[in-house]
């Protein structure tokens, strides 16, 4: 399941993106943005077995683009868009490849140009607040993440993205432990923190006692953005997501394209436009589509510029605005994501000079004076705060989490310098536990579709720590088994058990 | 004050572990166009894969758990937030601890219930007996967790899972964690150094959640719980979904399938394109049938150019 996300996140998101930066630089046009690579993503596309997988189903795509090219003949405008995404996909291929296969070099070449500042994120993507028992699982969390990137990009995070924004008050003292400067909440993080922050979201705070900065989000130009009513990617001109020909068209001939057990999955070319709210759905028309991309980045633009002046009267300095979004709404969700981000990256570069782009660390060093307060707990989940990953079915697994966690620690204490053997048990122990601790599980149990899925990986991880964890303590590790687990659980293979705690 | 100890404790949920991992799935909706399937994970394709192509020695077979205990063996019980108004505790007894009770307690163990106390510990060093205040929950001896409705938020507290006994007499086995609730509006502490008047922060506050200019203190936050203005996560997509309009529905396409066979060394064009021949010399087209009349003419030229045979089917769509 994975692996196909990842494959369409690498075509369809980072790739774009990756182009959009290359072409602004050799435009010479200055930008800053601010992305998180979560360890697990870098891991993933630093996996050898994987990039030799996405290069064959690159190639599979590029193969099916061709034959869709022959297949439209006779109706040209959707000839023009398969061709389309014949380009795309070469071009997507052949990207991949100028980097040696692996993604990460490219995001670190534009953070080593100034233009892009990487942040990171919990190791494994766990849900901080539900783990706040036990802090030292937050601690591998962050420490494993910081390590893994600090080996990757060769210096430390400035920042880190919560994962699921989720903060509760506290763990900034673990990221200041790990050396991270800033962090991000949604907006009612910062607005609802004690004493009232003065400048509301509009400028940063320092949290109590950890000198850890904290950035509250921006919702009006989310909302902009991905609000599903009034936000730019329901444009009827826009590129409709859910015509997929993965699904439409004559199961034989597509057969070889889509999942190897016969499902029908997306294959990422999508002839149609949004076109309206019904059923009906017309031809995509690339260049409607790439003016509207123009007219919203500066709509965009325009709003921040309104924006910034009134909250400049207001506050007696200028703002800093926040806008996170999930980096797979670009390209992905939104497939002109990309272009309008490159437009906006031009005109606020060209067309004016109210406003401007840049970084947390950057507005940081310009701006080291702010207020001191402790923000609130909260998250960017549904309702704000912790009810997505604890409902009626998912709270169970809270229980098994917890106690795997404080077993972690009580083998910390027990063995503080393994060796060898009893050595890479400990760390595969570690490994199994923070998998077992992503979000995910618990999101996906909560939506409730694909639950069994879910729950299959929280019990198979946490069976396997708990074998761990049984076999370390009665000093019989079973070899055998521990190099099949450490095959198939490869992640972070640099870990150190010793960080939890 | 004393106000905890008017509010009742809701029951929301009550899910024994054991209970959730083994209830039969829901039936689910029928897949829409996009949702993903759900599908072998990569790394199980990579045990597959190792699994036969290095055949493991066969090792003695032992006992493999599979399934995660019930509980572990503890007296233990743990408390959570949800959101500012609901906490979530989960807990688990030893039959030890139960049995020793039994034995001290005798025939009140029997008549006494199993009780979660509820304490309000805002801003203070809790001992045991100097809560602001109180409240109990009566719960089943079948429940292992419990989500609580705290009445305000914005508060500190704890839980102790006891026995309530006939004379009316609390008797705790196991205590909490102490957690704090956020507040779900503004804080009402202001900051001398950093000021500012209540309508300039009211103005602040409504931006912040993205309500326009002027926006009563907390109103912001209720309008934006009421709008449901948060991120979607994973897996659901800002793109405006297809409006449903019937259930029912079909649709009919048309292709066309053009194939044919000539010399493997001969130059075959279809409609003027040239066309890739299979080595047998076999050639296979399809087409997406527009509505109308298609001349599809197919040309073969031997290698050395000197015969040449055109076919040309062709081939009239209409739609009613």
């Amino acid at each position: 399941m994975e692996e196909d996300w990842l494959y369409e996140a690498i075509t369809e998101t980072y790739v774009p993106l990756i182009s959009v930066f290359e072409g602004l630089v050799n435009d010479r046009i200055d930008f800053r943005l601010t992305m998180t690579l979560s360890p697990t993503l870098i891991s993933m596309l630093g996996d050898p077995l994987l990039q030799e997988r996405y290069l064959k189903h690159i190639n599979k795509s590029i193969e099916l683009a061709g034959r869709e090219m022959e297949r439209t003949s006779w109706q040209p405008e959707f000839r023009d868009l398969a061709r389309m995404y014949f380009n795309k996909f070469s071009h997507s291929r052949d990207t991949f490849l100028k980097y040696n296969r692996n993604l990460t070099s490219a995001f670190k070449k534009f953070q080593d140009l100034g233009k892009l500042e990487i942040i990171t994120c919990g190791a494994t993507h766990g849900f901080f607040p539900l783990m706040d028992v036990c802090r030292a699982s937050v601690r591998a969390q962050v420490k494993v993440a910081v390590n893994h990137y600090e080996s990757v990009f060769g210096r430390k995070p400035g920042g880190i993205w919560l994962p699921e924004c989720g903060y509760h008050p506290g763990h900034d003292e673990i990221l200041k432990e790990a050396g991270i400067r800033f962090f991000f909440t949604d907006s009612h993080g910062v607005l609802h923190g004690s004493p009232r922050p003065k400048y509301g979201i509009f400028a940063p705070v320092y949290c109590k006692g950890t000198g850890v900065a904290c950035f509250g989000r921006d919702l009006e130009s989310s909302k902009q953005v991905w609000s599903s009513i009034e936000g730019y990617p329901g444009d009827y001109n826009y590129r409709e997501f859910y015509r997929d020909i993965g699904f439409d068209l004559e199961y034989d001939y597509i057969r070889p394209y889509i999942h190897p057990d016969g499902v029908r999955i997306n294959t990422g070319i999508k002839y149609y436009r949004i076109t309206g709210p019904g059923n009906n759905k017309e031809p995509y028309i690339e260049h409607w589509a790439h003016d509207k991309a123009a007219a919203h980045a500066g709509n965009f633009m325009f709003n921040r510029q309104k924006q910034a002046s009134y909250l400049n009267g207001l506050m007696g300095k200028p703002p800093i605005i926040v806008s996170p979004y999930d980096a797979e709404l670009f390209g992905h969700w939104w497939y002109e994501g990309p272009m309008w981000l490159d437009f906006l990256f031009r005109k606020i570069a060209c067309d004016q000079d109210e406003i401007r782009l840049i970084t947390p660390s950057e507005y940081l060093r310009e701006n080291p004076r702010n207020q001191v307060i402790t923000p609130s707990l909260s998250s960017w989940g549904y309702k704000g705060y912790s009810e997505m990953w604890l409902q009626g079915s998912n709270d169970w697994i809270y229980r098994h989490l917890h106690m795997a966690s404080q077993r972690m620690s009580e083998l910390v204490k027990i063995f503080p310098h393994a060796e060898s053997l009893r050595k890479r048990g400990l760390n595969q122990a570690l490994r199994e536990l923070l998998l077992a601790q992503s979000s995910d599980w618990g999101f996906i149990l909560g939506t409730g579709t694909h639950t069994s899925y879910a729950v299959r990986r929280t019990k198979e991880h946490l069976l396997r720590f708990t074998r761990l964890y049984e076999e370390l303590k009665s000093n019989s590790i079973d070899e055998g088994w521990l190099a099949d687990i450490e095959y198939k659980d490869n992640i972070f293979s640099e870990i150190d058990y010793r960080v939890h705690q | 004050m004393n106000i905890l100890n008017k509010v009742i404790g809701k029951i929301k949920k009550l899910i024994p572990a054991g209970f959730t991992l083994e209830r039969k799935k829901k039936p689910q909706a029928a897949k829409a166009p996009g949702a993903r399937p759900e599908i072998p994970s990569f790394q199980e394709t990579v045990v597959a894969d190792a699994k036969f192509s290095h055949p493991e020695p066969a090792r003695p077979a032992r006992f493999i758990q599979e399934e995660l205990p019930y509980q572990y063996d503890q007296d233990k019980i743990v408390l959570q937030v949800r959101d500012p108004r609901w906490v979530h505790t989960y807990w688990e007894l030893r039959n030890q601890t139960l049995g020793q009770l039994k034995s001290r307690l005798g025939d009140e163990f029997n008549r006494a219930r199993k009780v979660l106390r509820v304490y309000d510990v805002t801003n203070i060093i809790f001992n045991g007996s100097n809560a602001n205040s109180f409240f109990d929950i009566q719960i089943n001896d079948f429940a292992n967790s419990w989500y609580i409705d705290t009445g305000h938020p914005g508060c500190s507290l704890c839980v102790d899972l006891g026995l309530m006994l006939p004379d009316g007499r609390f008797i705790t086995i196991v205590r909490s964690n102490v957690v704090q609730t956020p507040l779900e509006g503004p804080s009402w502490i202001t900051d001398e150094e950093w000021m500012i008047p209540e309508d300039m922060f009211a103005r602040l506050y409504g931006m912040g959640f993205g309500l326009g200019r002027s926006s009563p203190v907390g109103g912001a936050w209720q309008e934006r719980i009421k709008q449901g203005l948060f991120s979607s996560g994973l897996s659901s997509s800002p793109v405006r979904k297809e409006v449903k309009e019937r259930s029912f529905w079909m649709k009919v396409d048309c292709e066309l399938i053009v194939y044919g066979a000539t010399e493997p060394s001969a130059a075959v064009t279809v409609q003027g394109r040239a066309v890739n021949l299979r080595p047998d010399g076999t050639f296979t087209l399809r087409f997406w049938l527009p509505d109308g009349k298609q001349y599809i003419p197919v040309k073969a030229t031997s290698s050395d150019k000197l015969e040449e045979r055109t076919i040309t089917p062709i081939v009239n769509r209409e739609t009613r």
